[in-house]
């Protein structure tokens, strides 16, 4: 009796000990701790306060959907990293604080295998199943399938390429990638590495080809304008199917047309490798220029030398191009991508870093940037996305991954819901085996000069806003 | 059309028929011994391209190796599913058809978890060239598949009429019943003809391992044209796969180098019904009474 009765005292008394001294130190734990690094990559959010208490909002729920395999994954799943790094880096801080209050943010992921159909059920699964308010996407024939259900539901679908903007679509939005404006710019390129037609005695000869899809024939259709107004004489301009496995034919039709430049444009990424690989065995000797080129994966199946005589140009800057300088936010962001997701990390990912890991991110720290502007006007609450659009429209500039920009697009795409920010231009280089920096321009000021001529090529094809 | 241009685009047309023909030979070989679509001939074909990723491209094997490997890998996928399913779904077409058709499920959601999904699984091209040819030049990986198609389908074409075994295989083709009666053991025939399918598919899938993306729907891409050969040749005729596989390559690749792309999937399509509204037993189909 006696030890029971011990027995009934000691049992409370010692879980009242253990309470006691595991309470304080749950109650205190801090999330993980931010690295400087991350304390760099959060710089760029005009209201974070790190490290000051405020109260806690709901979690707000981020979609990503895009190819997540087939030949378009190159642009969707590297995606991932750069997203996950953003969202994690919030979270550590407690959220993001909008409106006085601290909204942690999560991810959900679907693959839509760059299938329209796909995407409008992985659309109807992310707002409906998880309730997310911003979409990081792809684009293109996904952008138009989905556009109805999410402008029902008004939920920002963050496209890669500003034509998909409409202003039937007020959600879509897009310009992070700065595609088209590098399309545009390749022909700039190109002509600066190119003797002139003076020393040539006839027009250079421009050729494009890639596969029959939404995005690539609004993108071919600006950058074949381009070409026209930089004095180009368009040579070929063919799209091939999308379910193409022999490139042998497409390259050897574009090659019989003896361009100075081919552009593959909008090539998938497992495509552009493939037509790099006949490029270089049936003996192309010109400039190539495309939108994205992936180098890791293109240099098992041709030399680097070839690469480095054929120009090799492209857009999407990787982030750890010793340009961006060492005390930059891209490379502060490099070092937590390696850390994260480069060898022997946690998360290997086995590949090296591409341009496509930061091109998903470019468009969803803005809208956070957005959400801290609008959530000034209604504390406690998390703004509508109508209000982050209209308050990001109402900043002359914000910053973004690759430099300052601002809302436009009202001239090309009807809407202003382009970011427009400086281009990095890249050039195969061969001692790096990779791509380089060579130029970072400015898109408005060109453009304004060319604008006539280009329009008129895109109306030509039937891809300006209003005629689609 | 310049000559250059002419003998590259016959060039190209070559390689192309070639490739199909490896591929359409084997699904028209199961086809005719054991009256059952392969619709997983395909994916036999992506397990051979995988096994040369695996043991070449991360394994360090040399390449041809990896190849007679990814033979050994498609004859015994072949032999398993013979075993597991057409064998105990003898007779029943629509069954089988379905079964194969599950099985191309199977095959890639397995490849996808062992591999992973994503990007596709680059495999190095072991010869970083091409063979110049009055102007035209052909990537070496594509020129060596032709010399194999043609020994691969004129070695099978001689086994299946000077061999005992491959006479066999022909009888049960023609008449199962009649060549039971004869005493021909009907199980090992439709074994070997799926173990010889399997291995003619490891072995596409291993030397154009290089030529195409390899993912785990690379069967999916593959069996639509390998299938429209063996329809358009004539089910279970290898000849007729081989002239299927011919015409094809010549009229894809002609029309994608003169047209586009695009309209070179419409014409292909439409020579198809054409050939089959004509002959719809296939250009060396028999018809059966």
């Amino acid at each position: 009796m006696e030890k029971k009765r011990l027995q009934k005292l000691v049992v409370p008394i010692l879980l009242f000990a253990v309470l006691v001294i595991a309470l304080p130190s749950v109650a205190v734990s801090e999330p993980a701790e931010l690295t400087p690094d991350e304390m760099v990559l959060l710089s760029h959010l005009p209201d974070q306060q790190i490290g000051k208490e405020y109260p806690k909002g709901e979690t707000i729920n981020i979609g990503f959907l895009a190819a997540l395999s087939g030949p378009d994954a190159g642009w969707g799943l590297p995606g991932l990293t750069g997203n996950n790094i953003w969202i994690d880096a919030v979270n550590k801080t407690g959220g993001l604080l909008v409106g006085g209050k601290r909204y942690p943010l999560k991810m959900f992921t679907f693959d839509d295998e760059a299938n329209a159909s796909k995407a409008l059920q992985g659309a109807r699964q992310l707002v409906l199943e998880h309730d997310v308010k911003f979409i990081s996407a792809i684009g293109g024939d996904a952008a138009k399938a989905t556009a109805p259900f999410l402008t029902k539901h008004k939920v920002i679908y963050a496209s890669l390429v500003p034509t998909d903007c409409d202003p039937k679509r007020p959600y879509v939005v897009a310009g992070g990638d700065i595609t088209p404006q590098c399309n545009m710019f390749n022909t700039l390129i190109a002509k600066m590495v190119l003797p002139s037609e003076k020393e040539l005695g006839r027009p250079l000869r421009y050729a494009l080809t890639t596969q029959d899809c939404i995005m690539s024939r609004q993108v071919g259709a600006w950058e074949i304008g381009a070409a026209i107004a930089m004095g180009f004489e368009v040579v070929y301009e063919k799209f091939f199917a999308v379910d193409t496995t022999d490139f042998a034919p497409i390259i050897t039709a574009v090659m019989a047309t003896k361009p100075d430049i081919i552009s593959l444009c909008e090539a998938w990424p497992e495509y552009q490798t493939m037509m790099w690989e006949q490029l270089y065995l049936q003996g192309y000797k010109g400039v190539v220029v495309q939108n994205y080129a992936d180098w890791e994966t293109n240099l098992t199946k041709i030399p680097a030398e070839y690469a480095a005589a054929q120009k090799g140009i492209d857009s999407f800057p990787l982030m750890d191009d010793p340009w961006w300088g060492e005390t930059s936010w891209q490379a502060s962001f490099t070092r937590v991508w390696n850390d994260r997701y480069g060898p022997g990390a946690p998360k290997d990912v086995k590949r090296r870093m591409t341009g496509i890991d930061w091109d998903h991110m470019i468009w969803l720290m803005p809208w956070c940037i957005g959400a801290q502007i609008a959530g000034e006007e209604m504390p406690g609450k998390w703004p509508s996305n109508d209000a982050i659009l209209a308050a990001l429209r109402k900043l002359p500039s914000f910053p973004t991954i690759l430099g300052p920009g601002h809302m436009s697009g009202k001239e090309m795409f009807g809407i202003d819901n382009m970011i427009e920010e400086p281009v990095p231009m890249c050039m195969f280089d061969l001692k790096a085996k990779d791509k380089r920096i060579v130029a970072h321009l400015n898109f408005e000021p060109w453009y304004e000069n060319i604008k006539g001529i280009v329009i008129k090529e895109v109306e030509k094809r039937g891809q300006m806003y209003y005629q689609r | 059309m310049s000559s250059q241009l002419l003998i590259q685009t016959i060039a190209n047309a070559i390689a192309a028929s070639g490739m199909l023909a490896l591929i359409a030979v084997g699904l028209t070989l199961a086809f005719g011994v054991m009256q059952m679509a392969n619709l997983a001939h395909g994916h036999f074909f992506m397990a051979g391209a995988y096994t040369v990723y695996a043991l070449y491209a991360l394994g360090g094997w040399p390449f041809w190796w990896a190849v007679a490997a990814a033979v050994g890998v498609g004859a015994v996928i072949g032999l398993a599913v013979e075993r597991g399913i057409f064998r105990p779904l003898q007779g029943d077409v629509v069954s089988g058809f379905i079964a194969t058709a599950g099985l191309m499920f199977v095959f890639e959601v397995l490849v996808g978890e062992i591999w992973g999904w994503g990007y596709m699984r680059t495999v190095p091209s072991p010869y970083m060239r091409a063979y110049k040819f009055m102007g035209a030049a052909v990537a070496f990986q594509r020129v060596i598949v032709i010399p194999f198609a043609i020994v691969s389908i004129g070695g099978l074409m001689f086994f299946m009429r000077r061999f005992r075994l491959g006479r066999a295989l022909r009888a049960v083709a023609q008449d199962p019943e009649a060549a039971a009666l004869q005493g021909i053991n009907i199980n090992r025939m439709t074994a070997l003809a799926m173990a010889i399918a399997g291995a003619y598919a490891g072995l596409a899938g291993g030397l154009m391992s290089t030529i195409y993306a390899v993912t785990p729907s690379l069967g999916g891409h593959i069996i639509l044209p390998a299938l429209i050969a063996v329809v358009v040749g004539g089910m279970g005729s290898i000849g007729g796969a081989t002239l299927a596989a011919i015409i094809f390559g010549f009229v894809v690749t002609f029309v994608t180098t003169l047209v586009d792309g695009v309209a070179a999937v419409m014409v292909s399509v439409s020579v198809m019904a054409l050939v089959l509204a004509i002959r719809p037993q296939g250009l060396m189909g028999r018809v059966i009474a």
